[in-house]
C-alpha cells in the first residue's frame, strides 16, 4: 500500500505539487489526469524519488520511502519502475543492454560497469523482450527503433526491474493509435495478471475512463477529484481541464476506440 | 520466480541469446581490433618517445617542488613589501606585454584581412576554376601547417631579431588558419543574394561585397576574436627565438633559475590572457546576440 | 511605373515625421551603427599604426627582409637532406609519437577531471567554479613553457614534449568535455536512476555512451593539430623533428630546412587525412543513427 501524506514540491516560490494526500491500495490502476503543468510528473517522479519532495512523507508499507538514501533507495526505485513519455533510453546502446538497466540493483556495481551480466539475467531480460515481440531487435541500437518500439522496450526494462509498482508519465503521449493501445493493454495485463500496482498519468481522458480502476484530477498542484471513473461527469472535467475540456474528449475518443479483451502474449505464464 | 514474469522455456529462449551473441560478437571483434591497434601505437610511441616512468617517478617530486621554489615567500607583516620585490621589475615586463599584445594584434589583423582575401578564391560556391581553387587551398595549408614559431624562426633570420617578425609570423599562420575557416563559413551561404545580384549585372566583387559579405561578416569577426586569443597565447612563447614580447624574458629567467622572476612573469601573462579571454568571450557573445543568427 | 514613385516622393514633411514616430530603429539605427562601426575601424586602424611605429617598421627595412627571404628560398633548392636523412626521419617518428602519447595521455587524463567540472554531474558549485579556473589557468600556459618545466623533471628529450603536450592538453580536454557533458540530454540518466542504477552507473549508461562521439572527434581533431605543434617542441629541446629544423636554419644550411619542411608537410597531410576519415566515419554513424 501506499501512502502520501501532504506531500509539497516547491521550485523557488512556485508550488508544483501542493500537500497532497492519497492512499493507493496494493493492484489498483490509477489514472492521474489534469492539464499540463497541474503537477502530474512532479508527483510521479518524487514516488521514485527521481526528486525529492519539499515537506510531506511518502510511505510504502512500513516504509518511510522520503528518508531513503544510498543502497536502500537504488532498491526502492527498483521496485517502483517508471516509464516515460520519451521512453528515456540510452539511445546509442543496443536493446538488450537498456533493459539490462533494470536489472542494475541486483547486480554488482562492477560488472555492471564494464557491461558483463549473468546468463540467468540475460535470459530474464530476453524473455522480457519476447513479451512484447522485441526479443529479435536485442542486439539493435535503441535509437534505430520506432517511438513504440521504444516504449515497448521501455517496458521490457520495467517488468525485469521485478517492480511491486510501476509508475507510468504519460507513456502514449508521443505515441500513434495502435501502439498506444498495445501499451495501455500491456499495462493492464501486467495490473490485472500480477496485482501489481499501476499510477498512470494520461492526457486523455476517454483513454483514463477506459483503463482505469480509479482517477485522481490534479490542477495546481493539489488533488481536486479523486473517485471512480464514472464519477467523472462532463461538468468535473471541464473543471479540470477548462475550455479545453470537449477538445480533448473529441480527438482522443477518434483516435482511440474502446480496449478488447486484454491483450494476450503468446507465452506460458507460469 | 520473477513476479512479474515468466522465463522462457529454453527451447525458445538459446536462439534467441545465441542471435544476441552472435550480433555482438562482430561489434566486439570491432573493439577488439581497435584496442590492440591502440595499445600497439601507444606500446611504439613509448619506445620512440623514450618514455620512462622510473624517471617520471623520480622527477615527479622536482615538479612539486619546482612550483614550491618558484612561488617567492610572502608574508603577511611585510606583504606589501614582498610584493614589490617580487614584482620588481613590473614596468619593465608590462611594456614587453604589452609588445606581445601588440605582435597578437596586428598579426591576427593582418593575418585575417589575408585570409579574407583568400577564402572566396578557396570557396566552391563562389570560385568556379579550379586551378585558382588549388592554388588558394594550398597556399592556405601551407600557411596553416607550421606553427607560427617556425615562420618566426626564418623571419628573424631575414628581418633580424626584434617583434616584427613576430607579427608577420603569426599574420601568416592566422592567414591559413583563418582563411580555411572563412570558406568553410562562405560555402554554407545562402547563394540567393548572390545570384539575384550577379543576374543584375554585378561582377564577381561586387556581388562578394553585398551578396556574400553581409551574412558572414559577423562568423568571421568571432572567429577573428578566438583566434586572436590563441595568438596572444602564441605570441608568448616568440621571444623563445627572438622574435620579441615576454618570452625572451621568460626563457631567460627559466634558463638562469630566477625562480621569482618565472613566477612572477607567469603570473602576468596568465592574468593577461584570462583578460583577453573573458574581453573576447564578451565582445562574441555581444556581436553574435545582437547579429542573432549567427553560431 | 512613375505613379507610386511620385507619390513617394511626394511624402509631406508631416507623413516622414510620422514614420520616423512610427519605426524608430529604421530612421536612428543605420546613423549610430555606421557611425560606431567607422569608430571601430578608425580605432583598429590607428591602433595597428601605432604597432607599426612602436617597432620600428620601415618600409625600407620590409622590403630588404623580404629580399633575403627571396635569396633563402632560392637556396633552398632543390630540397636535399645531405647525410641527415635518417637521423630526421627518426626524429619525424619521435614527433609524432609526441603528438599520439600527449593527446591520448590528456584525453584519459581529462576524462575524469571533465566530470568534476561538469555541472550535471558533479553538482557542487564551487567544486565547479575550480576546477573550470584550474583548467583555464593550465591552458593559459604554452605548451613550450610546460616543456620548459618538463625538462627539469625528466630531463631534455621527447618525454618532456609528451608530458608538455599531455599537460596542456589536459585543459583543452578538461573544459570541451565538460561542455559536452553538460550538453549532453538528461533524460537517459533519468531512465537508469529511476531503474535503480546509481549515479556511476548513469555516467557510465546514460551520458558516456552520448558524448564519445564528440569527444573522439575531438581527441582527433587535437591529434591534428598536436602533430603540428610537435614539430616544433623540439626547440626547447623536448624531442622530435623541431631541434634540426632550429639547428639547419641556424646553420643557414636552407637545402636541408627545405628538406625538413617537405618532411613535416607531408606527414602532416597524411595524418589529416587518415585522422579526417576516421572522423568522418564517426560523425557518420552518428548522423546515421538520428536518421
Ligand atoms: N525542474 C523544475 N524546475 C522548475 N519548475 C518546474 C520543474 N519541473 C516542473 N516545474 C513546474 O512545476 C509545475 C508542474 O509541472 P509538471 O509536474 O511537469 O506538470 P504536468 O506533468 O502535470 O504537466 C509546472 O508549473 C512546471 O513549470
Ligand atoms: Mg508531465
Amino acid at each position: 500500500m501506499l501512502r502520501l501524506e501532504g506531500v509539497t514540491k516547491s521550485f523557488g516560490g512556485n508550488k508544483a505539487v501542493d500537500s497532497v494526500s492519497l492512499v493507493v491500495p496494493t493492484g489498483q490502476m490509477v489514472g492521474v489526469i489534469g492539464r499540463s503543468g497541474a503537477g502530474k510528473s512532479t508527483l510521479l517522479r518524487m514516488i521514485n524519488r527521481l526528486g525529492d519532495p519539499t515537506t510531506g512523507r511518502i510511505l510504502f508499507g512500513d516504509t518511510d520511502v522520503t528518508a531513503l538514501r544510498g543502497r536502500p533507495l537504488r532498491a526502492w526505485r527498483a521496485r517502483c519502475a517508471m516509464i516515460f513519455q520519451q521512453f528515456n533510453l540510452a539511445g546509442r546502446l543496443d536493446v538488450l543492454t537498456n533493459v539490462m538497466m533494470g536489472r542494475l540493483s541486483y547486480v554488482g556495481t562492477l560488472p555492471a560497469l564494464l557491461n558483463l551480466w549473468s546468463e540467468h539475467d540475460r535470459a530474464i531480460a530476453l524473455s522480457s523482450l519476447d513479451q512484447f515481440d522485441m526479443a529479435g531487435l536485442a542486439a539493435q541500437r535503441a535509437d534505430t527503433l520506432s517511438g513504440g518500439q521504444q516504449q515497448r522496450v521501455a517496458i521490457a526494462r520495467a517488468l525485469v526491474q521485478e517492480p511491486d509498482m510501476i509508475l507510468a508519465d504519460e507513456p502514449i503521449a508521443s505515441l500513434d493509435p495502435r501502439n498506444t493501445r498495445m501499451v495501455m493493454d500491456a499495462l493492464q495485463r501486467i495490473n490485472k495478471q500480477f496485482g501489481i500496482t499501476v499510477i498512470c498519468n494520461l492526457h486523455s481522458l476517454d483513454t483514463a475512463r477506459a483503463y482505469c480502476d480509479r482517477l485522481i484530477g490534479m490542477a495546481q498542484g493539489r488533488v481536486v477529484f479523486d473517485d471512480v471513473p464514472q464519477a467523472l461527469t462532463d461538468e468535473v472535467a471541464r473543471g479540470l481541464y477548462g475550455l479545453d475540456a470537449g477538445e480533448i474528449m473529441d480527438t482522443a475518443g477518434t483516435a482511440l476506440p474502446a480496449p478488447a479483451a486484454p491483450y494476450q502474449p503468446s507465452l506460458a505464464v507460469a | 520466480m520473477a513476479k512479474t514474469l515468466a522465463i522462457l522455456p529454453s527451447a525458445q529462449l538459446a536462439p534467441l541469446a545465441d542471435a544476441y551473441r552472435a550480433a555482438m560478437a562482430v561489434k566486439r571483434r570491432w573493439t577488439i581490433g581497435g584496442l590492440v591497434l591502440l595499445a600497439v601505437f601507444t606500446f611504439l610511441s613509448a619506445w620512440a618517445g623514450q618514455v620512462d616512468l622510473v624517471k617520471f617517478w623520480a622527477g615527479l617530486p622536482r615538479f612539486a617542488s619546482y612550483f614550491h621554489d618558484i612561488v617567492p615567500r610572502l608574508r603577511f607583516e611585510t606583504f606589501a613589501a614582498d610584493m614589490v620585490e617580487w614584482f620588481w621589475n613590473f614596468d619593465g615586463w608590462l611594456a614587453l606585454l604589452w609588445d606581445t599584445l601588440l605582435v597578437a594584434y596586428v598579426g591576427t589583423l593582418a593575418g585575417a584581412l589575408a585570409g579574407f582575401v583568400l577564402c572566396f578564391l578557396a570557396s566552391a560556391n563562389l570560385t568556379k576554376s579550379t586551378p585558382v581553387r588549388f592554388i588558394a587551398r594550398r597556399s592556405l595549408e601551407f600557411c596553416r601547417t607550421f606553427p607560427e614559431i617556425v615562420f618566426a624562426l626564418m623571419f628573424v633570420y631575414a628581418f633580424g631579431f626584434g617583434p616584427m617578425p613576430g607579427v608577420l609570423a603569426i599574420a601568416i599562420h592566422t592567414a591559413g588558419a583563418l582563411g580555411k575557416q572563412f570558406s568553410e563559413v562562405v560555402e554554407n551561404v545562402d547563394m540567393h543574394p548572390v545570384e539575384g545580384l550577379t543576374a543584375s549585372g554585378a561582377n564577381y566583387v561586387e556581388a562578394i561585397r553585398f551578396g556574400v559579405v553581409p551574412q558572414v561578416l559577423s562568423n568571421f569577426v568571432s572567429y577573428s576574436l578566438l583566434r586572436f586569443e590563441i595568438n596572444v597565447r602564441g605570441a608568448t612563447v616568440l621571444g623563445f627565438v627572438g622574435a620579441g614580447g615576454i618570452g625572451k624574458e621568460l626563457i631567460s629567467s627559466i634558463r638562469q633559475f630566477y625562480y621569482a622572476d618565472v613566477s612572477a612573469i607567469l603570473v602576468i601573462i596568465i592574468g593577461t590572457v584570462f583578460l583577453i579571454d573573458w574581453l573576447t568571450e564578451m565582445l562574441r557573445h555581444r556581436l553574435l546576440g545582437i547579429v542573432g543568427d549567427a553560431r | 511605373m512613375s505613379k507610386p514613385a511620385g507619390k513617394i516622393r511626394g511624402l509631406g514633411e508631416a507623413d516622414r515625421s510620422e514614420m520616423r514616430r512610427r519605426y524608430p530603429q529604421a530612421f536612428r539605427a543605420p546613423v549610430v551603427e555606421r557611425c560606431l562601426s567607422l569608430a571601430i575601424v578608425v580605432g583598429g586602424a590607428a591602433l595597428a599604426i601605432y604597432t607599426l611605429w612602436r617597432f620600428g617598421f620601415s618600409p625600407a627595412k620590409f622590403v630588404d627582409g623580404l629580399d633575403k627571404l627571396g635569396i633563402v628560398v632560392v637556396l633552398m633548392m632543390p630540397p636535399d637532406p645531405g647525410s641527415q636523412l635518417w637521423h630526421y626521419a627518426s626524429a619525424l617518428a619521435e614527433t609524432l609519437a609526441i603528438a599520439f602519447l600527449g593527446t591520448l595521455g590528456a584525453a584519459i587524463l581529462a576524462l575524469p577531471m571533465s566530470m568534476l567540472a561538469a555541472k550535471n554531474v558533479v553538482a557542487n558549485r564551487i567544486l565547479h567554479f575550480a576546477s573550470r579556473r584550474f583548467l583555464d589557468t593550465i591552458r593559459g600556459v604554452d605548451t613550450l613553457i610546460w616543456a620548459l618545466i618538463w625538462i627539469n623533471v625528466v630531463g631534455l628529450g621527447p618525454f618532456a614534449g609528451i608530458l608538455a603536450i599531455m599537460t596542456s592538453d589536459f585543459g583543452s580536454f578538461g573544459k570541451l568535455f565538460s561542455e559536452a557533458i553538460e550538453a549532453s540530454d538528461r533524460k537517459p540518466v533519468d531512465g537508469v536512476l529511476s531503474a535503480g542504477g546509481s549515479e556511476v552507473h548513469s555516467f557510465r549508461f546514460g551520458i558516456l555512451p552520448q558524448v564519445m562521439p564528440v569527444l573522439m572527434s575531438q581527441v582527433l581533431y587535437y591529434f591534428e593539430s598536436n602533430t603540428r605543434s610537435a614539430t616544433i617542441i623540439g626547440i626547447v629541446g623536448a624531442g622530435g623533428i623541431g631541434l634540426y629544423l632550429a639547428n639547419e636554419i641556424a646553420q643557414a644550411e636552407w637545402q636541408r630546412v627545405a628538406f625538413i619542411i617537405l618532411m613535416i608537410l607531408v606527414t602532416v597531410s597524411v595524418i589529416d587525412w587518415v585522422s579526417s576519415r576516421l572522423r568522418l566515419a564517426m560523425i557518420g554513424r552518428r548522423a546515421g543513427a538520428t536518421a
